[in-house]
């Protein structure tokens, strides 16, 4: 059911699509279809969003209500059936539906970081190895990438746990290299599927507040969550129903915040 | 009791099913396994692959097995000899032909995962899953080996053009028609029975499938031992004479024989070893991340690495003394020699170039589909090396370079091991006979870069992987 507040609908349309709290936004989405082949209904329809750098939002729905899907669509992992999604970048804006898939590739290598309920880190690497690869990708010598690699470890309380395999991380150090690794880079971006899911409570906390610091620096925060207190503490919630946004709501203290430091 | 079925008018509750005796673990993966010989999107080449390889190695079977019977039809001296030398040369073939049985094995496990997982969900047995991926392995295996029967037929007249004793082995190159089933039984059976291998590879649980977690067992200790194999090799190569004045020919088969089991062995407890140190060598100092991911691929299971490219460790170590025999024939004078002694030294260097080319056909197979089924084992890894941004050529060429750094290895290693037990022979067949040396290295080649192509197949299931990857997360 759409939100019947109609404050709170008022401020959806607001935030949802045009400029955020009177910027320009950082990621645009306008119409945003996605229907998946053999599929009866379109896992998103007709989707307008707008980021501005600095925020962290939620994106809430029940299974199925295409919220993953949207994220995918915002980060290039999927290509949308329709609609747009522009990126704003120091080069000008980047279509991101119509790069092809070396350019998404590139795109998700330069500008984006990712972190995710499993964390997707490779197992054969160790907690460096998987952080530097991220830098190492760009080019960036092997040496110089494990150093600014470690730093990020050291910055996020894993110092000492560099050399250890994925196996001998607990979940929470495990997401911890995760976000290091989509920090490394210096992606402006970060998109995060279910990031605490697979945590227990006092780690969640942990680590939500290592993402939301990231807004802190400038970094925008893109969150997929089932979990109300994740999205009760990022800076705006949006919520989807069968691939439609049917409420978009900020918390009025944090989306100042986030303004103050996007500013 | 039988389960009467349920009446129910909609919107009422169905009856409760009496409870039926459950069948055997047989019979039930027998009236399972017509639903899951149904094609899936996307898995085409995941099936190919094992029908091509079973295919491949049934042609490649019976040429061997017909040059070797044309060996049997003589009735001189030295038909034994040659007998002798053509039996060696199938058991040398045994072992890459076991290797791609585990493999296709192992890929109808992973190619149909999802729906074993399922299976175990429902409550199947460990003996309903093993039972039905047996069967799809020999069904499997059947399918290729009748292809590869017709493969047979094709290569047959190719393989006669190739001269024994200077007369081309011609329609001695045909077995015995009823030869033809048993091999294509043979094969379905061995790929059966390695399929039951294979299985003990991979852990089918409710919640996927994922290859068992081994401990790496490569030890300094294996080090030792093989050294000791090797230096024990040289003492009897240098005894090969006397022993040939005590026994005769037969001593002299017997002491090679021994010579290359025991060469085998100290390969196997030594290679795994040197792979290891290997990698961590290359992954301390990779500069590159398809460098750093072989590496580390590699040392995930260093025995894995080097079991599936092992097949080549025999062939390269006979392929030196081959090399070196074909050398050493086309300088040695033949004045006062026997004729038929001249067309055997020639014929063992023919049948040892043959038999590593045959070899490598079959590594390539094995590491062909090896390849495909640590890609979909890696399923996970390639998707979240997507999403990160990492090219596909990344992923392509760290997973080649696992390969080819084990083989390098392998080939290598055995090919220094022979050299080492006959080494002046070596450097006088370097410098007086460069030719023949250069002739067993383009054989080397020709294996090496077969078993790249195969490598490089194995990419081509990623996209399928990306396309879908809800399925693997």
């Amino acid at each position: 059911m759409p939100t019947r507040d109609p404050l709170v609908v008022r401020r959806g349309r607001c935030l949802a699509a045009g400029r955020v709290g009177g910027m320009t936004p950082l990621l645009s989405a306008r119409g945003l279809t996605m229907q998946y082949p053999g599929g009866t209904t379109p896992a998103l329809d007709a989707v307008d969003l707008d980021i501005a750098a600095g925020e962290s939002v939620a994106v809430m729905g029940a299974s199925g209500s295409g919220k993953t899907t949207l994220l995918h669509c915002l980060a290039g992992i999927l290509r949308p059936t329709a609609g747009s999604v522009t990126l704003g970048s120091a080069n000008g804006p980047v279509r991101i539906e119509s790069l092809d898939d070396a350019g998404r590739s590139r795109l998700r290598r330069e500008e984006l970081g990712f972190v995710f309920q499993q964390g997707l880190l490779l197992d054969e690497l160790t907690a460096l190895e998987n952080v530097a690869v991220a830098r190492m990708l760009a080019g960036v010598p092997r040496a110089q990438a494990e150093t600014e690699a470690a730093q990020w470890l050291h910055h996020l309380g894993l110092a000492g746990l560099e050399q250890r395999r994925l196996g001998e991380l607990s979940g929470g150090q495990a997401q911890r290299v995760a976000i290091a690794r989509a920090q490394v880079t210096g992606a402006r971006l970060i998109f995060a599927d279910e990031p605490t899911g697979a945590l227990d409570s006092a780690t969640s906390v942990e680590v939500l507040d290592l993402l939301l610091a990231a807004t802190q620096a400038g970094r925008t925060l893109v969150v997929v969550t089932h979990d109300a207190d994740v999205a009760r503490r990022c800076a705006r919630t949006v919520v989807l129903r069968d691939g439609r946004v049917v409420s978009d709501t900020a918390a009025p203290s944090q989306a100042a915040t986030a303004a103050e430091v996007s500013r | 009791m039988t389960a009467a079925a349920p009446s129910s008018t909609p919107g009422s509750v169905p009856a409760p099913v009496p409870d039926a005796r459950p069948a055997g673990a047989f019979a039930t993966a027998v009236h399972l396994a017509p639903l899951f010989a149904r094609r899936r999107d996307g898995d085409r080449l995941a099936l190919a692959l094992p029908v091509a390889a079973f295919a491949v190695v049934t042609a490649l079977l019976l040429v061997v097995l017909g040059g070797a019977q044309a060996f049997f039809g003589w009735d001189d001296d030295l038909a034994f000899t040659y007998e002798a030398f053509a039996i060696i040369a199938v058991v040398l073939l045994v072992v890459p032909l076991a290797t791609v049985g585990a493999s296709a094995a192992r890929l109808a496990a992973r190619r149909r995962d999802e729906r074993l997982a399922s299976l175990r969900l429902l409550g199947a047995t460990t003996g309903t899953i093993t039972v039905l991926t047996v069967l799809e392995a020999a069904a499997t295996a059947l399918v290729g080996a009748v292809v590869g029967v017709a493969g047979y037929a094709v290569l047959a007249p190719v393989v006669g053009l190739l001269r024994f004793r200077g007369e081309a082995l011609g329609a001695q190159m045909w077995v015995p028609w009823w030869w033809l089933p048993l091999a294509v039984l043979g094969v379905g059976l061995l790929a059966a029975a390695s399929a039951v291998v294979g299985l003990r590879a991979v852990v089918v649980t409710p919640l996927g499938v994922r290859t068992r977690q081994r401990a790496g067992t490569a030890h300094w200790v294996r080090v030792v031992i093989a050294v000791g194999v090797l230096l024990g090799g040289m003492v009897v190569m240098q005894m090969l004479g006397v022993l040939g004045n005590l026994g005769g020919v037969v001593a002299i088969i017997g002491a090679l024989a021994a010579i290359f089991g025991g060469m085998l062995l100290a390969l196997d407890a030594l290679g795994p070893w040197f792979v290891r140190v290997r990698a961590r060598r290359q992954a301390r100092k990779a500069q590159t991340v398809p460098r750093l991911l072989a590496a580390r691929m590699v040392l995930e299971d260093p025995k894995a690495a080097w079991r599936q490219v092992s097949g080549v460790a025999m062939t390269s170590f006979v392929g030196v003394f081959g090399a070196v025999g074909l050398a050493l024939t086309q300088t040695t004078s033949t004045e006062g020699m026997d004729p038929d002694e001249q067309w055997l030294m020639q014929d063992i260097s023919t049948g040892v170039l043959v038999t590593v080319a045959i070899s490598f056909l079959m590594v390539a197979c094995s590491v062909g589909i090896n390849q495909a089924a640590g890609t979909l084992d890696r399923a996970a890894v390639h998707v979240s090396l997507d999403r990160l941004g990492v090219p596909r050529s990344v992923m392509s060429e760290a997973s080649r370079r696992a390969v080819m750094s084990a083989l390098w290895m392998v080939a290598g290693g055995s090919a220094l091991c022979a050299a080492v037990l006959i080494f002046p022979l070596v450097g006088m067949a370097i410098f007086v006979q460069p030719i023949a040396i250069v002739t067993a290295l383009a054989v080397f080649a020709a294996g090496f870069l077969a078993v790249r192509g195969a490598a490089a197949l194995s990419a081509r299931l990623v996209p399928g992987i990306l396309a879908r990857p809800e399925r693997v997360l």
